[in-house]
């Protein structure tokens, strides 16, 4: 029944694929446009924590906004490959992967490279590598189901994830993302504004110390666009911060 | 475990997690001499099972499903194919397991379990057997066109009883499953129908209006494990992993047998305890029948 390899018949989704005939999201000198999902522009989803997803993990969490759903869960610290060289620190391995059914057209489910990379670059600088030395911690995550704004919301729920599994860290790390579309930032896209969007900018920080562990721009931006940016992007963190905090305590809560 | 006395000269000073993890075999057969599982069960219950439908808003059937804390979650994506030259009035279905390395230290990213293709294949033989779906349903144009429905299966947490919980969370898929209203274009490409197409009237519909497939003779399964004279349904990683031999049972929702794995293990299963499995199987699946039901249900209300 399931097709074999070779002789599976080539499919394809009904769904229109002429995306780009589409009706752009609003006119060019129209600063009164909605956003599709009816937010204001400087606001972000609804989000949504759960810690302790996945119990056959160290530490695991689930997080949601909009449809954007993503599990991560973290193991260790174990043992690391047996090629890796002796390190009197510890290691990070990170992982990002997609499910087939995560975009609007069906996915090979394969790993996420850029994300994968972009994960580990976001949470080494806030991880307390040398309190496990000789051992790896992994992070692997699962996008469930991509709604746009996919690598902060993989990122947050990753360190809080860390967190649950007791690992040591200077602070949690939050991630936003904004999205310049012609004259208008909005704050959290969704998939639809990621895809007309003119430029974007994603800053991961740990709020309570007020740094920043990275930090990406793409495409046009001006400096005070710029600025105006990466100033939306701090409050929400520390906004969002604050959420993954009380997440964790609810969970400390209930356990007692 | 050099010395087979040392466990029971211990346990008695040991802590009890320490002595889980020690000594496994005799912790659990310490519980089975009680009549009790570790996790408070008897030996026939299974674990609570839940079924909620529609977690995936961009597939066109999907379920998420736990078995005590295993959890998978399965959704549909309908796309169209030219169907084979031997059966050009009917449809196909893949399906397809996966275990993400989230769900369990065992998996690594780039080392894929090695139970995943065997569920896989599990899952296929049993949905083809079973004639739970009409192939022909799934046909669209005789001959031109004919839908191609892509089941993926996602383990999301693996305690246990891996088979059962994918075969719940693709049936419950499956009796989510809408099939798109869809016509032919010009370029006779089947396209979706949208609400709000003016031009619908030059367009040919082929299949007019959102329907559910209909589902005969459902196929439910429970999976036991036997030690000694024990017999334990629905067993979690743990226990699957101190005491190996599976026995799989899966009938349908009249009682009929479907099929039966005994993938090896060291106890040979009687007759007997073939007949205990198939018993505690028709009770698990009014069980698994009446949850499915109301979560069927719950939809509609909704």
């Amino acid at each position: 029944m399931a097709g074999k390899a070779g002789t599976t018949p080539t499919t394809y989704s009904p769904s229109p694929t002429t995306k780009k005939t589409k009706a752009p999201l609003f006119k060019d000198d129209d600063v009164d446009w909605v956003r599709p999902d009816g937010r204001g522009f400087p606001q972000c989803r609804p989000a949504f924590f759960r810690s302790g997803a996945v119990n056959a993990a160290s530490g695991s969490a689930y997080a949601e906004f909009g449809n954007t759903k993503v599990i991560v869960s973290v193991f260790g610290p174990r043992e690391s490959k047996k090629a890796m060289m002796y390190s009197d620190v510890g290691r990070l391995n990170c992982n990002v992967s997609y499910t087939t059914f995560a975009t609007p057209t069906r996915g090979q489910g394969s790993d996420h490279k850029e994300f994968t990379a972009m994960l580990h670059k976001a949470l080494e600088g806030a991880i307390m590598m040398e309190t496990f030395p000789k051992t790896t911690v992994d992070v692997f995550a699962l996008v469930l189901e991509s709604g746009g704004s996919d690598l902060p919301v993989v990122i947050s729920c990753a360190s809080l994830a860390l967190a649950d599994a007791g690992i040591m860290m200077y602070d949690l790390v939050a991630a936003v993302s904004v999205s310049c579309l012609g004259k208008n930032l909005v704050i959290d896209p969704i998939l639809e504004e990621e895809n007309c969007q003119d430029g974007s900018l994603m800053i991961t920080c740990m709020p309570s110390r007020y740094e920043i562990t990275q930090l990406t721009v793409t495409g046009d931006w001006s400096t005070p666009k710029i600025n105006e940016g990466m100033q939306l992007c701090l409050d929400a963190c520390a906004k969002l911060a604050k959420i993954m905090r009380s997440c964790l305590k609810a969970a400390t809560d209930s356990q007692e | 475990m050099g010395f087979p006395n040392a466990s029971g000269d211990l346990s008695s000073e040991m802590e009890v997690d320490a002595f889980r993890r020690l000594f496994p075999l005799q912790f659990h057969e310490r519980h089975l001499a009680e009549s009790i599982r570790p996790d408070g069960r008897p030996f026939g219950r299974a674990r609570d099972t839940s079924i909620a439908l529609g977690a995936v808003a961009s597939a066109n059937g999907s379920a998420l499903v736990k078995i005590g804390s295993t959890t998978m979650l399965a959704a549909i994506k309908m796309e169209v194919m030219t169907p084979l030259l031997e059966s050009p009035d009917e449809g196909c279905i893949a399906i397809d397991f996966h275990m993400p390395p989230i769900c369990s230290p065992i998996v690594r990213p780039g080392r894929p379990a090695e139970a995943a293709p065997v569920v896989s294949k599990q899952l296929s033989d049993t949905i083809a057997s079973s004639g739970m779906i009409d192939l022909k349903e799934l046909s669209l144009v005789s001959g031109k066109a004919a839908w191609m429905a892509y089941l993926d299966i996602y383990c999301l947490n693996a305690d246990g009883a891996l088979f059962d919980t994918a075969l719940l969370s693709a049936v419950a898929a499956l009796s989510h499953l809408q099939i798109p209203a869809v016509s032919l274009n010009d370029d006779g490409k089947v396209v979706l129908m949208s609400e709000e197409d003016g031009e619908m009237v030059a367009k040919e519909p082929v299949n007019k209006e959102k329907r559910k497939l209909t589902l005969k003779s459902i196929p439910f399964s429970l999976t036991c494990l036997l030690h000694k004279n024990y017999i334990l349904a629905d067993p979690t990683a743990e226990e699957e992993s101190v005491m190996e031999t599976l026995v799989t049972i899966v009938l349908d929702s009249s009682s009929q047998l479907i099929s039966l794995y005994k993938p090896g293990g060291s106890v040979l299963a009687y007759t007997s305890a073939i007949q205990d499995c198939v018993a505690l199987t028709r009770q698990r699946v009014k069980e698994l029948q009446s949850v499915l039901d109301e979560a069927n249900s719950a939809m509609e209300v909704e």
